[in-house]
């Protein structure tokens, strides 16, 4: 009896000494691929499809250099970022959307970094070199991929109703219409509509989508004034009629011009397009392999945003590589980055199957169109360079796009609602933001 | 848990004796992981809400700025007001619920172990799923499940989810849908212990139904219905998922409650110090509302 309480108690003993030392092996081992100096830690935020794109991006590197990677992709890439900044062990490159990069800088994320010590800057366009300066002056990011949103429409429906893919917002909206109304396909149910909107203010998806249209009808959301400050431009006549036209037209008024659900949408349930029951989307080629795996090359083609007012000015945006802050391997990180926008490492991003990661290189030796081998990407790469905008680069645009998304799911919602009043309370909104920033005019 | 733990220690003397050790370690494993993954981080959120959260720039002690700005900020006041029409909506809805569920389905027949585990389902299946489900159900098309069935009485289509008027009456909904099961569960095995004599004897005095619920059934249950509460109380205040996987907040935030705001000052806003803030009132009021029920509860056992 005695014996047997004794094991027991050993038994106890083993148990708690297992356990405290596997949680503490646990904390231990997450930075223990921090320690290798061979060895970089890559986050980029994928879904498995253009995962693999980057895996093989990544096994060529290794191959050429020694250099070992370990690949996260992460599709809630800013959330997992913010507990691993609250570490202080960022991994060791990222590779992430444009215009986050005011936001991670300001956060004191990114390593400053300078273009001439990575080889091959020169093949990258200054205008793309211009997209990675910060607040301070400094480069924070090293461009990688590029583009600009511009509106697949459905082919076959335009042929059957005998329209033309349109130029103007006019035309869209007609299109849009006929679109829902005239069944271009050809069911006998009134079951299609005009234009995917991914509307919901979740991630500030709204704001997203509807920048091009502020452009197109003339206004900014935050307005540069070439002093490094910037000042709200929301209440702006342009703006007022800019959003009030798309709530009157696109929102409130004929049903069917936008998918059922818009104003809860986010792109991944905004799926009408490639379901087949609705006519148009404004977004970025990204999708274009989704597009042509559903629909089927001939289906659909992709043509400019159509021109608002003022002009045709759609998103661009993009990807650049960021270098976390601290993390010592400087010398690894800059010869990854130059693999990844010569001609071969971009080469390799842009084809093989899976969906493409870099959309317009970077590399100015290459030509979307020709390594694509598809036509449709030159309209692409035409309208980021002749026809496109980026939301500013320098600060932090996270705050400012929530809260312009927020607003203009409210305004959209609400259609009985006062746009003049709405925008100008959103207008107040962002230039508190600047201000917490220091940087309101 | 503590209570219970600190007792034998106790009466073993102050010595530190063998026998008093022993229980310790075998509670360690458990303390150990509730310290590292449930006290530390609790602790380092309530620190860091005080703080302008920079962690590499060094956070800035800011005071109880953060704790202002949540409070005045008229977003939250809003978030607040729908949490509170959401969890109690939600929270008794799915007591009732439960509780005529439970009802129903009492009872040993094997048919009823069948449907009382198809009912329990939706109770067991992950939150992201019974989210994209109930978006298909309310699909704001004719196609859409619910819509086609107001369709047949020419009634619809409905914007479950895009009305803002609408939206936070769909959501509870679906999480009356969710809970309901759960509670049911609880209340069975209250009503498994009500002694069969005292239907018997009511039955006999020949009381209606309603009597027989108000004064036998209704009383013999009260612990099941308290801890029914407890966990409701609990639980509605820091809904999240169901709203995030079905609405984000929208339409115009009309859906937007506690802890979606407190998420998308955290990890949108990158304001984790103000989320911090956020979610330490949240924990306040949610344990000033649990030791409130406890207490109902305790006088309402004394009487």
């Amino acid at each position: 009896m005695g014996d047997r309480r004794r094991s027991r108690r050993l038994a106890a003993v083993l148990v708690v000494t297992g356990l405290a030392c596997a949680t503490a092996a646990c904390g231990a081992g997450s930075d223990s691929a921090g320690g290798d100096p061979n060895t970089l830690e890559v986050w980029t935020r994928s879904n498995p499809d253009s995962a693999a794109t980057y895996e093989r991006v990544f096994d060529a590197f290794t191959k050429k250099t020694g250099i070992k990677i370990d690949y996260q992709p992460v599709v809630n890439f800013d959330q997992q970022l913010q507990s691993r900044a609250s570490t202080k062990d960022l991994p060791d490159v990222m590779i992430n959307d444009t215009a986050l990069m005011g936001s991670y800088q300001s956060q004191g994320l990114l390593k400053a970094i300078d273009p001439d010590a990575i080889e091959g800057h020169d093949q990258i366009a200054a205008k793309s070199w211009s997209s990675t300066v910060g607040i301070d002056g400094k480069h924070y990011g090293i461009p990688y991929s590029r583009q600009a949103m511009t509106l697949m429409i459905r082919k076959d429906w335009l042929r059957k109703l005998g329209l033309q893919a349109p130029t103007t917002w006019q035309e869209m909206l007609s299109v849009a219409k006929a679109f829902a109304t005239r069944d271009p396909d050809g069911d006998g149910k009134a079951d299609t509509y005009g234009m995917v909107v991914p509307g919901s203010a979740q991630n500030g998806y709204v704001a997203w989508w509807g920048a091009g249209f502020l452009w197109q009808g003339g206004t900014n959301i935050v307005e540069p004034d070439g002093k490094g400050t910037y000042k709200p431009d929301m209440d702006s006549p342009a703006a007022v009629n800019t959003v009030t036209w798309m709530k009157d037209n696109l929102f409130c008024g004929d049903n069917a011009v936008t998918q059922p659900g818009a104003l809860t949408a986010v792109t991944s349930t905004a799926t009408n397009f490639q379901d087949g029951n609705a006519g148009m989307y404004m977004t970025g080629p990204y999708n274009i392999v989704t597009f042509d795996q559903a629909l089927g090359k001939d289906a659909y083609e992709v043509v400019p945003a159509p021109a608002g007012p003022a002009g045709g000015d759609a998103l661009a945006e993009g990807e650049n590589i960021y270098f976390g802050a601290k993390t010592g391997k400087a010398k690894q990180e800059q010869a990854l980055a130059a693999f990844l926008v010569s001609a071969e490492g971009q080469k390799l991003a842009m084809t093989g199957g899976n969906q493409p990661v870099v959309r317009i290189p970077v590399n100015s030796t290459l030509d979307a169109a020709t390594v694509h081998d598809d036509a449709r990407w030159s309209v692409v790469q035409k309208a980021y360079e002749d026809a496109s905008r980026q939301f500013p680069n320098a600060p932090d645009f996270a705050p400012i796009k929530q809260d312009t998304a927020d607003s203009l799911n409210a305004i959209f919602t609400y259609c009985e609602g006062d746009v003049r009043s709405q925008l100008k309370e959103l207008n107040e909104t962002l230039a508190g933001d600047l201000k917490d920033q220091d940087l309101l005019k | 848990m503590t209570a219970t733990v600190t007792t034998p220690a106790a009466r073993g003397g102050r010595r530190l004796t063998k026998k008093s050790v022993v229980p310790w370690l075998f509670l360690a494993p458990g303390l150990l992981l509730a310290l590292v993954f449930k006290f530390w981080p609790m602790a380092k959120g309530v620190w860091l809400s005080f703080f302008d959260v920079r962690p590499f720039l060094g956070d800035q002690w800011i005071g109880l700025d953060n704790y202002t700005r949540v409070l005045t900020d008229h977003r939250f006041q809003e978030a607040i007001g729908h949490t509170l029409v959401l969890g109690i909506g939600q929270s008794l809805g799915a007591i009732l619920l439960g509780f005529v569920l439970a009802l129903l389905l009492e009872g040993q027949a094997r048919s009823l172990k069948f449907v009382r585990t198809a009912v329990f389902l939706p109770a067991v299946t992950a939150t992201a799923v019974v989210g994209e489900l109930w978006r298909l159900m309310y699909y704001p098309t004719s196609d859409g499940l619910i819509n086609s069935g107001l369709n047949l009485f020419g009634l619809g289509p409905v914007q479950f989810l895009d009305n803002p008027d609408l939206a936070l009456w769909s959501t509870m909904a679906m999480g009356i849908w969710i809970w309901a099961p759960y509670n049911m569960v609880i209340i069975m095995a209250g009503l498994a212990g009500v002694d069969r004599s005292l239907y018997e004897a009511a039955a006999m005095d020949g009381v209606s139904l309603r009597q027989r619920l108000r004064y036998v059934t209704l009383p013999a249950i009260r612990p099941a219905l308290s801890i029914v509460l407890t966990l409701a109380a609990i639980r509605g205040l820091r809904v999240f998922t169901e709203v995030y996987v079905l609405t984000g907040g929208g339409p115009a935030g009309s859906t937007e409650v506690w802890m979606t705001r407190a998420y998308t000052l955290g990890f949108t806003r990158n304001d984790i110090g103000g989320a911090s803030a956020a979610s330490v009132v949240l924990l306040c009021v949610t344990l000033l509302l649990t030791v409130t029920v406890n207490n109902f509860r305790k006088r309402g056992d004394v009487r």
